[in-house]
């Protein structure tokens, strides 16, 4: 199968490869898997404690090509928008921007519920620390 | 019999759904006519059905295999060089039909999925429809495989990656690569449980058929679908394991 130039792109030139603290209060981690073919994703998001902004978005995937082009634009995109913002962000996005053939369409599902597992778990650790704010969310 | 072959159009009234022979218009089998014994072309059945077995997931795969090459000879198409053409074709799909038939069956995991997939169970559907009842209600979807599994997983691709990059360096890491021998031990002893695992469910599953049992039939079901799915990852883990091991 011949993957799209912007797949190579990700693929060769990955973005925001990395890890950051986990147990960072301002950090929420989602890790993902597609158990059709084994891939595993984890994606960490840094959010800004007063303006709920993403400041910095790191992965790491171990997959197939698409599943890495997936995340490393997942990163891009979630990059500098709010929790909210990010939270609208649909795999069919990442289809279309990626030119994903339908075999391939499970990576950039695999990239969705990335971005929502991370958001859920920095969520949960601000629940902790101010239930308020949660609640009124 | 020899009037049915003057008929020009008896290829187009061979009829798949249909149980008469083509020829004789007795009841036919699933390859050949149990009467007249000539080829038929392959009806829409599915793979168990080909060989005449219930949908049960125990099976005798010896019993299989005699069926398999039994059958093979008789749909060699040495024997059809000198019949007529609509018989070569059937002869040859249903000689296509057979091969996967057989190598679907044989197979303890093809054959589970083969069967999964029959009860319209599709791994790739289910993760896309969750991942979407996940954006419209908000909630986090539930991953299907448990989270432990997937820090596993994880935990051991970085433990790889780093050894292939040792190797890339030229530099041997001795205790890394113990580790990782450590690791494939585990994952096969894994690989064990899961098949002694899902042979139970295999059980389970004929038992509900007999017992004509729904519930105990789809609780069967997807026992068998969230075992296959960790399956998949661990199976993986191998592969990469064993590719780095022996690079």
């Amino acid at each position: 199968m011949a993957y799209s130039d912007k797949v190579l792109d990700h693929y060769s030139n990955p973005r925001n490869v990395g890890s950051m603290d986990k147990n960072s209060n301002e950090v929420g981690t989602g890790l993902v898997g597609a158990p059709e073919c084994g891939d595993v994703m984890k994606l960490q998001i840094k959010v800004n404690p007063q303006t709920h902004i993403i400041e910095d978005a790191k992965f790491k995937t171990f997959g197939c090509g698409s599943a890495i082009a997936s995340s490393s634009l997942a990163t891009e995109w979630v990059k500098g928008k709010t929790v909210d913002e990010a939270l609208q962000i649909k795999n069919t996005e990442i289809v279309k921007e990626l030119a994903l053939p339908p075999v391939k369409i499970h990576c950039s599902v695999l990239a969705e519920d990335a971005i929502r597992a991370a958001i859920g778990d920095w969520k949960k650790k601000q629940a902790v620390t101010e239930p308020v704010a949660v609640a009124a969310k | 019999m020899s009037s049915n072959f003057s008929n020009p159009t008896l290829a187009v009234v061979a009829d798949r759904e249909n149980d008469a022979c083509w020829s004789c218009g007795d009841m036919r089998a699933a390859q050949f006519c149990k009467s007249c014994g000539k080829v038929q072309p392959a009806r829409p059945a599915d793979f168990f059905a080909f060989f005449g077995l219930p949908k049960k997931l125990n099976l005798d795969v010896a019993k299989l295999e005699r069926e398999f090459y039994l059958l093979s000879r008789k749909l060699h198409p040495d024997v059809y060089a000198q019949a007529r053409e609509e018989e070569r074709e059937w002869s040859l799909e249903q000689s296509s039909r057979l091969n996967d038939a057989y190598r679907t069956l044989k197979d303890p995991i093809k054959r589970t999925q083969y069967l999964l997939h029959l009860e319209g169970i599709e791994l790739e559907e289910q993760s896309k429809n969750a991942t979407e009842k996940a954006r419209a209600t908000g909630e986090i979807k539930k991953q299907v495989v448990p989270p432990e599994l997937l820090e596993e997983v994880f935990e051991l691709n970085m433990q790889l990656e780093e050894a292939r990059m040792n190797k890339k360096a030229g530099e041997n890491d001795a205790s890394l690569v113990t580790e990782i021998q450590k690791q494939k031990q585990n994952l096969e002893i894994k690989l064990e449980e899961l098949s002694s695992e899902l042979s139970g469910y295999w059980n389970d599953w004929d038992a509900a058929l007999d017992a004509d049992s729904e519930t105990a039939r789809i609780q069967a079901r997807d026992k068998m679908v969230d075992l296959l799915n960790r399956r998949n990852y661990i199976r993986n883990l191998v592969r990469d394991v064993n590719e780095v091991l022996e690079s």
